[in-house]
C-alpha cells in the first residue's frame, strides 16, 4: 500500500505541471479579457516544436522548451490579429486555432519525420542532501527542472498580477477597456502581450508533455488536455493559486489511473481513460451547483473592443 | 454620433508615422451599419478565395504536385466516381452542418457533434447486433434508435447549462472523448468483429445498409429532407421566431412570456438527434459496420459549416456539398501522398479565420485621409 501510494505522489508532479502552466498562462490572456480557447492547439504546437527542436539542434531539453515557448507565442499572434485587431467572435477564433494547430502539426510532424521518434527529453534532477531526506526526498527533489521552476513562475505571475502596476492595467483592461481606453493605456497593446505572454507559457506547457512527461511526439498527443485547462481556468476563477491547486487535483487523478490497474484492481482500460474528463466534469458540475460559475470573470471577457462604439 | 471620424487606435496609426512623417496619409476606421448585401457576397467570396490559395501554398509547400492538386479537387467534381463520392460524403455533413446551426441559434455552442455522432453509431450497431424488430423495420429502428441516443447524450451537457450554468463549450468538448473510449471498449471488447477480430463491429445484415435510390443512398435525400424541415423549422415556425427573439434579446423574451428553457432544449435536442443520424447515416450508408474512427473531422466541419452558412439550414446544405468535395479531395491526399486527414481540418480552419477576419471590412470603413 504505502509503494502504491508513493509511486503515486512520485508521477503526480509531472503530470500535474503541464496542467498548472496552461491553465495559468491562459489567465494572464484572459485576465485581460481574451478568452483563449485554442490552449489545446497551442499545446501542441509547443509539443511539436519542442520535439523539433531537440532532435534538430543537438538535444539541449531547455533551449528546446525556450523555442517551444517562442513559436506557441509566434502563432498566437495569428489569434491576436484575428480577435483584438480584427475583432473575430472569440470562441470561432480559439476554435479555428485548434484545428488549424491539430492540422499544422500532424502534417509538419509527417514530413518532418518528427514524429514517434523517442527522445531522452528532460531528466530528472536530484537535489543533493534534500534529496536524501527519508521518503519525502526521493518524492519531491528528484524531480525534473520544469517542476521546481513552476512554482517561481506561478509566484512571479500572482506577484506581477496582484501587486505590480502593469498588472494592475493588465487587469483594469480585461474589465473595462472602455475606463483603461481613457485613462490612456493602449488595450491592444496589452491584450496583445497577454495573448502572447500566456500562449508561451501554454508552449511551455506543450513542451513540457513531449520533452518532459511522453518523451515522444505523436500527432493528437495532448488529448484534451488543453480544454482541461480551458476548465481549470473557470474552477479558480482566474486566481492563480486555485488554478495550481486545480492543477495537482487532476496531476492526482491522471496519476492514479496506472496505480489502480498496478494495484490489481481490474477495472476496463477505456473506463479508467475516461476518468480525467468526466472529474473535469464533476469539478465543473459542482461548481455550478455551488453557484459560482462566473464570480470574479473578468468583466470584458470575450468582448472585443471597439473604440469607435464607444458611449 | 460616436461612431463617425473617429482616429484610428495608435497600433494603427502609431504617433511615430505623425511625428516622423507628417505628410503622410492618415488612415481613419469607421464603423458601417449596414453594407449591401452583393459587397458583402464579393467580400465573403475573396476571402474563401484567399483562404483557399493559402491551403494551396502550405500543401504544396509539404510536396503535393500543383497540377495534382488542382486535378484531385476537379476530379471530386468532373469524374463520375468522384461525384458519385462527394454526394454520398455530403449526406452526414449537411446532417451536421444542420446539427451545428440549429444548436448555435438557440445560443448553444454544441461542440459535441461528434460524441452525439458516436452514440448514434453506437445505438445503430445495437440494433443491428441484437436484432431489434422484423427485418423490413430493421432500418428505421436503427435511425431512431440513433436519434434517441443522441437526445440522450446532448442532453448532459444542456441541463447542465440550463439547470447550474455549466459552460457548454467545455462540457460538449470533453463528452466527445468519454464518448469515444466508450465506443474503444465496445470495439475492442465485446463487440469486436468475431470473423476477424479487428477492432470494428460485424459486418451489417443486407436489410441494415441504406438502399440505393438512383445515383446514391437514401442518405442523401433523407439528409436534405431534415435540412428542410429545421428550415422551415428555424425560419418560418413559431418556435423558429422564439428562437430568433431569445438570438436577439434573451432578456427582453423572458419578459414578454417567450418558453425560453423549453426552446433552447427543443433547439438543442434537435441538434444532437441529427448529429447521431449522421453518425447512423456513415456507418449503415457507407462503412457497414461500427468502425474506429468514423466520426473524426466531422465535429469541426459543422461548426464551419454552420457559420459560413450564418445558422440557416438551406445554405447549410449547400455549404455542405463544397466541404464534401473538400473531404473526398483529402481522402485521395492521404491514400496517393500519405498527406495526413487533419489537412482538411487544418483547410477548414484556414477558411474559418478569413472568412472570420473578411466581416471586419463588412462592419467596419477605412478610409486614406491626406495631410498636408
Amino acid at each position: 500500500m504505502q509503494s502504491v501510494l508513493l509511486s503515486w505522489f512520485g508521477n503526480l508532479p509531472p503530470l500535474a505541471v503541464p496542467y498548472a502552466l496552461a491553465s495559468l498562462g491562459l489567465i494572464i490572456s484572459e485576465r485581460s479579457g481574451v478568452l483563449s480557447l485554442g490552449a489545446e492547439g497551442l499545446m501542441l504546437v509547443g509539443a511539436l516544436s519542442g520535439v523539433a527542436a531537440y532532435l534538430s539542434f543537438g538535444g539541449y531539453p531547455l533551449a528546446a522548451l525556450g523555442f517551444a515557448m517562442v513559436t506557441a507565442a509566434i502563432v498566437s499572434l495569428l489569434f491576436g490579429v484575428l480577435v483584438v485587431l480584427l475583432r473575430v467572435n472569440q470562441v470561432i477564433a480559439g476554435l479555428a486555432l485548434v484545428f488549424f494547430c491539430q492540422g499544422l502539426t500532424n502534417l509538419v510532424g509527417t514530413i518532418a519525420d518528427w514524429s514517434n521518434h523517442t527522445v531522452a527529453g528532460l531528466q530528472g534532477w536530484a537535489l543533493y542532501q534534500l534529496s536524501e531526506l527519508p521518503i519525502v526526498g526521493r518524492l519531491l527533489f528528484t524531480q525534473d527542472i520544469v517542476v521546481y521552476l513552476t512554482i517561481p513562475i506561478f509566484l512571479g505571475v500572482a506577484y506581477f498580477l496582484n501587486r505590480t502596476n502593469a498588472g494592475l492595467r493588465l487587469r483594469s483592461v480585461g474589465e473595462s477597456p472602455e475606463a483603461a481606453d481613457a485613462a490612456g493605456l493602449n488595450i491592444y497593446l496589452y491584450r496583445f502581450a497577454a495573448v502572447a505572454a500566456g500562449s508561451a507559457l501554454v508552449g511551455l506547457a506543450g513542451g513540457y508533455l513531449s520533452l518532459g512527461v511522453a518523451k515522444i511526439w505523436m500527432a493528437g498527443m495532448t488529448g484534451g488536455r488543453g480544454w482541461i485547462a480551458v476548465a481549470l481556468v473557470i474552477f479558480a476563477r482566474w486566481h492563480p493559486w486555485r488554478a495550481l491547486f486545480g492543477a495537482l487535483l487532476f496531476g492526482g487523478i491522471e496519476a492514479l489511473i496506472p496505480q489502480i490497474s498496478a494495484a490489481g484492481i481490474r477495472v476496463p482500460q477505456y473506463f479508467m481513460l475516461m476518468t480525467p474528463y468526466l472529474a473535469t466534469l464533476a469539478v465543473m458540475l459542482w461548481q455550478g451547483i455551488r453557484g459560482q460559475i462566473g464570480s470574479d470573470e473578468p468583466a470584458a471577457l470575450g468582448q472585443p473592443y471597439v473604440r469607435e462604439e464607444r458611449t | 454620433m460616436p461612431d463617425r471620424y473617429a482616429v484610428l487606435p495608435p497600433l494603427w496609426a502609431p504617433r511615430f508615422f505623425s511625428v516622423v512623417a507628417p505628410a503622410l496619409p492618415h488612415l481613419i476606421l469607421e464603423v458601417r451599419s449596414d453594407m449591401p448585401a452583393w459587397k458583402q457576397a464579393v467580400i465573403i467570396s475573396c476571402s474563401i478565395v484567399i483562404g483557399l490559395f493559402v491551403s494551396a501554398v502550405i500543401l504544396i509547400g509539404s510536396g503535393v504536385p500543383t497540377a495534382d492538386l488542382i486535378g484531385e479537387f476537379a476530379a471530386s467534381v468532373f469524374d463520375v466516381r468522384g461525384f458519385h463520392a462527394v454526394l454520398v460524403q455530403a449526406a452526414p455533413l449537411i446532417l451536421v452542418g444542420v446539427a451545428a446551426s440549429i444548436g448555435f441559434r438557440a445560443r448553444f455552442w454544441n461542440l459535441g457533434l461528434e460524441g452525439q455522432m458516436v452514440w448514434g453509431g453506437i445505438a445503430a450497431t445495437a440494433v443491428s447486433i441484437h436484432e431489434i424488430g422484423p427485418e423490413q423495420l430493421r432500418l428505421p429502428f436503427m435511425a431512431l434508435a440513433a436519434m434517441l441516443a443522441g437526445m440522450g447524450w446532448v442532453a448532459i451537457p444542456t441541463l447542465f447549462k440550463l439547470k447550474f450554468s455549466v459552460n457548454e463549450i467545455i462540457a460538449t468538448l470533453l463528452l466527445n472523448y468519454v464518448a469515444t473510449y466508450f465506443l474503444y471498449d465496445l470495439l475492442y471488447g465485446s463487440w469486436k468483429d468475431p470473423s476477424d477480430a479487428y477492432p470494428h463491429s460485424a459486418q451489417y445484415a443486407a436489410a441494415e445498409r441504406l438502399p440505393d435510390i438512383g445515383f446514391v443512398n437514401v442518405g442523401l435525400p433523407l439528409a436534405l429532407f431534415f435540412a428542410l424541415i429545421v428550415w422551415w423549422l428555424a425560419e418560418l415556425s413559431r418556435f423558429g421566431f422564439y428562437l430568433k427573439f431569445i438570438y436577439a434579446n434573451p432578456a427582453m423574451a423572458r419578459f414578454v412570456g417567450v418558453p425560453i428553457r423549453s426552446a433552447v432544449l427543443a433547439a438543442v435536442l434537435i441538434s444532437g438527434a441529427l448529429a447521431a443520424l449522421a453518425g447512423f447515416v456513415i456507418s449503415s450508408g457507407s462503412t457497414g459496420r461500427l468502425t474506429q474512427g468514423f466520426f473524426e473531422g466531422y465535429g469541426f466541419s459543422g461548426v464551419l459549416i454552420a457559420f459560413l452558412a450564418r445558422n440557416n439550414a438551406a445554405a447549410a446544405a449547400i455549404v455542405a456539398i463544397l466541404v464534401a468535395m473538400l473531404f473526398v479531395t483529402g481522402q485521395s491526399f492521404q491514400i496517393f501522398y500519405q498527406i495526413p486527414f487533419s489537412m482538411v481540418q487544418m483547410i477548414q480552419a484556414i477558411i474559418v479565420m478569413c472568412v472570420a477576419a473578411s466581416e471586419f471590412f463588412v462592419r467596419h470603413r477605412i478610409r486614406i485621409q491626406r495631410r498636408g
